[in-house]
């Protein structure tokens, strides 16, 4: 495992390698709107659960679909897009993002003539937790979602089991925002924020994230975010600007 | 030029003063040669109309009577320029022409139906459409259109989309670019008019409720966005851009790959102005990935097409902007505005006349509160003298939000609500079914604007602390977090767990993800893309609990001024350069002095994207 570093940009997040070329042609072209489409996409969608891969912008041409074509929503595949996105990002505008696409749960529910619950109880849970994960409350978190209500049952019963590793991707995900803030950081706080007991910590620390434990602290090796120096910015010109100037220097 | 009539001066036309006699005032500042080629094709179009017009019932002719003569002289030039293809005169006319006799007749009213101005024009049926476009457009513009209105605009343009797409093989026209981005500009308009008046079943009269009812497919989000892919699709405008961009095509293969349509300049600039149509759309339906994902192959850079036509600059640099900003890229969306709100400023002059420059004002404007929502929520170094703009207009709202609190949240909303684009429901109310909309009425759902007003707030009040604790750490080099507990006021409860929490929300809002200027591998870049950088120039590592605080200052920036007066300068001299000699008075001097009166024309005479619009039309 290499050691955890944020992206460095936005490549794998709009285009992920993982995405076969037919959905990439799909999602470019006009054929997203085709319905007739919507069994393929959500095929696609579970398979990024079973494999734990994500491609959040065919998961919003699913919702797409659903928002042209009502009669055609999922309740089930709602919760799971919005799980993917969920485990996916602490500060990336993920969840959000498939949140402006969706109308209230019973909304859509009417829509489909559904008397299923389950979407109407975990959309304002998972709303919740996500609030919660991007201002980095992660002990609150931890204790938010395992609290034994009627959501995290669902949740826990029907939804996760069918992810590949949903609590491991979201233990990755907040590893990395410490890792962008610590150099060091002490063992007690951190089994706190990934919710693992101190006889889990140091084999997760060692072998998932590729840090350091040393004695009661975990040495976070240097990723140029947790390593910041002063500096000086200076101007730095580009060939390019000068290349008016050096055209009339050369009559 | 400011009289109304000055267009169209009938002095030796005999033919039609023998109709009716309004007196007609001859402007003699207008160009003799053009003046005579008008009257040539005035005379030749006239002969047709006196044909068409003798065979029309009684009736009509009286009503026809009515229109003022002006109006039916411009109907009938019009018609024969666009017949003729004749771009230059179907510019003027279109631009000062129409707008004069709108001024002089129908500010108050609607310009004459089509089928009453039909003989005019040969019943041309083309032309028909093209003028019920205008015709709506002025009714949407200066008056309340009905639903009458609103349902045949609809089934009008439909019509005119449906001529130039199904037709066989591209039609024989010729439309102005600014006419077709217009016509487009106007379509997308329309449709989110229609749609945010339909989303609001109250106020409706048993009328309009039935026609509602049963024409569900007018103005329906998939038949908006039909009508422009169709457009992108016909024209292979992405295939164009896109080997454009990479350059390495001959321009035979160009116009191959362009096919049939898309070589032809009026399937080119729509299919080139629906992009920039799907991009608002999307953004006002709510998803702002696809919006710039649409704008994949569009240059966006200075010189670009769509630079040409200032509304359109405006507009997508505007959705472009909030797109950013629902991403939470700030400074890519900072970028944005500022870009667009300085060539504005340098515009301003040329286009204050336009009659679109109080829509662009006002687009510019929402931009100002914009960006002083952008600047607060990712602060940093940016145009001063945009920034000093928005501080005089938003002085107090600035302060309010960099204060923080409840009180600051209440100003986002009112800003973001001012100033956001009015966001549309995909799906109308169930007007269908009786039953179904009256429950629809007595539990509205939330709407658009609302929902994504929520978003917005969320985004905000997930980093609300962050300015507190970044002024705290100001202060110091190093901090233990436990002090940095005693020191934070606001929550009570405030824990070391807690501080350290939002140190890191402060990590990753001072971080973010901005379109890079230079692409380091062959790939082009798109809106999308991004990389990692730094926004604020305070940044922190903990270590244990020790926090060491680094601040990163940045010189001051010479390079960029010397360069940009070294060019004023050149510029200068070579316009003083390419001026005649100055007369000289003596004779007896020998070196000719530079007057000062030459550099007074400077400006008028400088090329380039600061051109009046007309002239740099005609250029092409």
């Amino acid at each position: 495992m290499s050691v955890a570093v944020p992206k460095k940009n936005l490549a794998d997040w709009h285009s992920p390698s993982t995405r076969p070329e037919v959905i990439h042609e799909l999602i470019h072209g006009v054929d997203r709107y085709n319905p007739t489409n919507l069994p393929f996409m959500e095929e696609y969608l579970l398979s990024q659960i079973k494999e734990g891969t994500y491609d959040l912008f065919a998961n919003l041409a699913i919702l797409k679909l659903y928002q042209f074509n009502p009669q055609h929503s999922n309740p089930d595949i709602i919760v799971h897009i919005l799980i993917k996105s969920l485990s996916s990002t602490v500060h990336g505008p993920d969840f959000n993002l498939c949140l402006g696409l969706l109308r209230e749960p019973t909304a859509i529910l009417h829509d489909i003539e559904s008397d299923d619950e389950a979407l109407t109880i975990l959309m304002p849970k998972l709303t919740q937790l996500h609030d919660l994960i991007r201002t980095c409350q992660f002990t609150k978190f931890w204790k938010e979602l395992d609290d034994n209500s009627e959501a995290y049952n669902l949740l826990k019963t029907r939804y996760l089991p069918q992810h590949a590793s949903p609590i491991d991707d979201i233990r990755y995900q907040f590893s990395l925002s410490i890792s962008s803030c610590f150099s060091s950081i002490s063992l007690n706080q951190l089994s706190k924020w990934l919710n693992l007991s101190s006889s889990q910590i140091n084999q997760y620390v060692t072998e998932n994230l590729g840090w350091e434990v040393q004695g009661d602290n975990v040495k976070v090796p240097k990723n140029g975010d947790n390593d910041v120096k002063a500096g000086v910015v200076k101007e730095n010109v580009q060939l390019s600007q000068l290349t008016k100037l050096i055209a009339a220097a050369a009559y | 030029m400011a009289d109304p009539t000055a267009f169209y001066e009938p002095e030796e036309d005999e033919l039609l003063s023998s109709l009716s006699v309004p007196v007609q005032s001859y402007n003699p500042d207008s160009n003799e040669d053009e003046y005579r080629r008008l009257q040539e094709l005035e005379q030749h179009a006239y002969a047709q109309q006196q044909l068409m017009v003798a065979e029309q019932e009684q009736e009509q002719l009286q009503a026809l009577e009515q229109v003022p003569e002006d109006v039916k002289r411009f109907l009938v030039l019009f018609h024969q320029a666009i017949l003729e293809n004749d771009l230059p005169t179907i510019t003027t006319m279109y631009e000062s022409g129409w707008n004069k006799l709108t001024q002089a007749h129908y500010s108050q009213t609607e310009w004459p139906e089509a089928e009453l101005i039909s003989p005019l024009v040969g019943n041309d049926q083309v032309f028909l459409t093209l003028y019920r476009e205008l015709y709506f457009r002025h009714v949407y513009a200066k008056l309340q259109p009905t639903i009458d209105d609103r349902f045949q605009s609809y089934e009008n343009i439909c019509e005119l989309f449906n001529y130039l797409l199904n037709s066989e093989g591209p039609v024989p026209l010729d439309l102005p670019i600014q006419w077709v981005w217009d016509m487009l500009d106007e379509f997308v308009y329309q449709f989110s008019s229609f749609a945010s008046w339909r989303a609001n079943p109250k106020n409706k009269n048993e009328e309009e409720l039935e026609a509602l009812s049963e024409a569900q497919h007018i103005w329906s989000c998939y038949s908006v966005l039909n009508v422009l892919y169709s457009l992108v699709q016909k024209s292979q405008i992405n295939e164009q851009l896109k080997a454009e961009k990479q350059g390495n095509k001959t321009p035979e293969e160009l116009q191959e790959l362009a096919g049939e349509y898309g070589s032809k300049p009026l399937y080119r600039n729509l299919g080139y102005f629906s992009l920039i149509c799907l991009l608002r759309v999307h953004v006002l339906l709510g998803d702002p990935t696809l919006a710039l994902q649409t704008m994949e192959h569009v240059d966006l850079s200075g010189g670009a097409f769509l630079t040409r036509i200032t509304a359109c600059h405006v507009t997508t640099y505007y959705h472009v902007g909030c797109a950013y900003m629902a991403l939470g890229r700030w400074p890519d969306a900072i970028k944005t505005f500022i870009s667009v709100l300085i060539f504005f400023i340098r515009m301003k002059q040329y286009h204050t006349r336009s009659y679109q420059y109080g829509s662009i004002t006002k687009q510019c404007e929402r931009m100002y509160a914009l960006l002083a929502i952008c600047t607060t929520l990712s602060p940093g170094p940016s145009d001063e003298s945009i920034m000093s703009i928005v501080k005089e207009h938003y002085a107090d709202q600035l302060a309010v939000l960099q204060r923080g609190g409840d009180e600051a949240l209440e100003t986002f909303k009112d800003l973001f609500l001012s100033a956001s684009p009015k966001y549309l429901n995909v799906n109308p109310p169930p007007y269908e079914d009786p039953t179904a909309l009256e429950s629809y009425l007595s539990n509205p759902p939330i709407d658009a604007t609302q929902r994504h007003l929520d978003l917005f707030l969320s985004d905000v009040k997930a980093i609300k602390s962050v300015s507190n604790i970044r002024n705290l750490l100001k202060l110091y080099t190093s901090i233990d977090a436990s002090k940095l507990v005693t020191f934070s006021q606001g929550e009570n409860d405030n824990n070391e767990e807690e501080i350290l929490q939002q140190l890191m929300v402060l990590k990753s809002a001072s971080r973010t993800y901005a379109k890079p200027q230079h692409s380091e591998t062959e790939r082009e870049i798109s809106l999308l893309d991004g990389e990692r950088i730094v926004t604020n120039n305070l940044d922190f590592t903990i270590d244990g609990s020790m926090v060491h605080v680094e601040e990163t200052t940045s010189h001051r920036r010479f390079a960029g001024f010397f360069i940009r007066n070294a060019e004023h300068a050149q510029r200068v001299f070579n316009t003083i350069k390419s001026s005649p000699l100055p007369i000289q008075r003596k004779p007896t001097s020998t070196t000719a002095p530079t007057t000062g009166g030459q550099d007074k024309n400077e400006p008028k005479k400088a090329g380039g994207a600061w051109q009046p619009k007309r002239a740099r039309v005609a250029a092409q």
